[in-house]
């Protein structure tokens, strides 16, 4: 679905931000793209929704085409600062904006963004200004706004960054029922098992140094110390008492691991 | 807040509040918070129009008598309304005064060399007062009408869509940018001890507004990535929702025309 190929991007101030990338989402893909700060996820993130351009290599969509306005329905995009993001007068406004400029039908909006606010807990903001909102509820109303529009790939830049929990599992439920492509750029692993089942790991010099199964990447301390990352919780806490193809990598396989090994 | 800029920042922040963010009289329940904003809009227009337009100063009472009215039916305190009408009227009488001295007319005070007519006083009080009701009847919109939904009447009454989304984008981030200075500000406080200085202060002044220009610029750049990612590169096609009037905005539409019709027969038929 996106196949970028030796994609480098410097900034105009002479740092480049990511080097060389090959990657390749394919259809259904369900990829987490981790890296320390600074490691370029951001730009990376930037450049796959056709935000930024390239100053190498390029990046094509749906087989199809290289101009990401081109298919811009089908890619979701979601930026890292929902302030970026909710700029209508109301929360119903912004979850609208999307569905209203690539074309889908007034009652089918209004039905989704329903069926969003109901999900996300938004029914009672919806008319409020986005900017009074608080940084969870500005998350959670910048993530109904991508899923609005219902794009076959979802890029989203740290989404769960100032949920609650109960919102955060709700997210992942909508992100599991999403039926296209979901790719979570995120610093921290803690999520990944839940959203991912590949992850690609970005080193400091913004290139790609790892892409591999959950598993395999998560339980490789030595790769993720190298490059500035920590593994799950379960991984630490477990690690050296079992075996390495059965460390929990997330608490519901913790939880059936202690069971297990209780009874 | 403290020191200079703080303050500043501070006050400024609060009147832009204060004078965009009426929203809690725009939620109670009155007569032009009942009325459909396209209505709404329309008519206040047309009473300022009107006012515009008859350059009668008996005109301009009778549209001020209505404006005060209507800002009782709505519940929107008449001295609040007043309070917050009267800057650009006073700023306006400053500079219109010399015509008092200017105009040719019978002589009411002299003094200084400078001889003040009646006929220029009664052109500074009939332009102020034209410009106090004028801005009355847009703060009364303002205080009694939600932004969004003002924005909204601006693209139903097929206001080009760029303008009306120039307008509400405008709206949106002047908050935002001065929530932007409001946490520089703060970050310096919180790292300041003791009173700071004057020449302190405008030192820090300084180095804020440079960093707040530069973080302006990028958030317009982010903002405008975030309005791409959603198919913002296309022409604006928002939404529009429609809905029915009532007797209230037939009411108010026919007072506002009324008032037109009568401001044109004051001033161009004998």
């Amino acid at each position: 679905m996106i196949d970028a190929s030796g994609v480098t991007h410097e900034y105009p101030d002479g740092t480049t931000a990511i080097r060389d990338v090959d990657l390749a989402i394919g259809a259904g893909e369900r990829v987490a793209v981790v890296g320390a700060n600074g490691s370029g996820k951001s730009t990376l993130h930037l450049v796959l929704g056709g935000l930024v351009d390239p100053t190498a290599g390029t990046v094509e969509y749906f087989g199809e085409t290289s101009d990401a306005e081109a298919v811009r329905g089908r890619l979701g995009a979601l930026l890292q600062n929902p302030e970026d993001y909710l700029f209508n007068t109301t929360v119903r406004e912004d979850i609208e904006y999307g569905p209203a400029q690539l074309g889908m039908s007034q009652p089918d909006a209004d039905a989704r963004v329903e069926s969003l606010a109901a999900d996300l807990g938004l029914r009672d903001l919806l008319d409020r200004p986005p900017f009074r909102l608080s940084g969870g509820e500005k998350q959670r109303a910048a993530i109904a706004s991508v899923l609005a529009f219902d794009p076959d790939v979802l890029l989203l830049d740290e989404p769960f960054g100032a949920v609650d929990a109960r919102y955060r599992q709700r997210i992942l439920e909508l992100l599991t029922d999403h039926g296209g492509s979901v790719v979570v750029f995120t610093p921290s692993l803690e999520a990944v098992p839940d959203v991912a089942d590949r992850v690609v790991v970005v080193g400091r010099d913004g290139s790609v140094v790892a892409d591999g199964a959950v598993r395999e990447v998560l339980t490789d301390r030595s790769l993720l110390r190298t490059h500035g990352l920590r593994p799950p919780a379960t991984v630490r806490l477990f690690e050296g008492m079992v075996d390495p193809d059965e460390l929990p990598l997330t608490v519901a396989e913790a939880r059936r691991y202690l069971r297990d090994q209780v009874q | 807040m403290t020191g200079v800029v703080g303050r500043s920042v501070e006050s400024i922040t609060g009147a832009l509040r204060r004078a965009f963010a009426a929203e809690r009289i725009a939620a109670t329940d009155g007569f032009l918070q009942r009325r459909d904003p396209r209505i709404t809009v329309c008519s206040i227009a047309g009473l300022a129009l009107a006012v515009m337009l008859a350059r009668s100063l008996a005109a301009t009472l009778v549209v001020g008598g209505v404006t005060v009215a209507l800002a009782r039916a709505s519940g929107v305190p008449v001295r609040r309304l007043l309070a917050r009408s009267a800057v650009v009227p006073i700023a306006s009488a400053v500079v219109v005064l010399p015509q008092a001295v200017l105009l040719p007319g019978d002589p009411l005070v002299r003094g200084f060399g400078l001889v003040v007519t009646d006929a220029g006083v009664a052109y500074v009080v009939a332009f102020t007062l034209r410009v106090g009701a004028g801005v009355a009847l847009l703060s009364l919109i303002v205080m009694t009408t939600s932004f969004s939904a003002v924005v909204a009447a601006l693209r139903e009454l097929r206001v080009p869509v760029a303008l009306a989304w120039v307008v509400a984008i405008t709206y949106r981030y002047l908050f935002l940018l001065f929530d932007e200075l409001q946490r520089l500000v703060l970050a310096r406080n919180s790292r300041t001890a003791g009173r700071s200085t004057l020449r302190g202060g405008w030192r820090d002044a300084r180095r804020i507004a440079g960093t707040f220009l530069l973080r302006t610029l990028d958030r317009g750049e982010r903002v405008g990535r975030g309005m791409r990612a959603r198919g913002g590169a296309r022409p604006p096609s928002p939404y529009v929702r429609s809905e029915p009037l009532d007797g209230g905005d037939y009411a108010l539409a026919g007072l506002a025309g009324l008032a037109v019709v009568g401001s044109v027969v004051i001033r161009w038929l004998p």
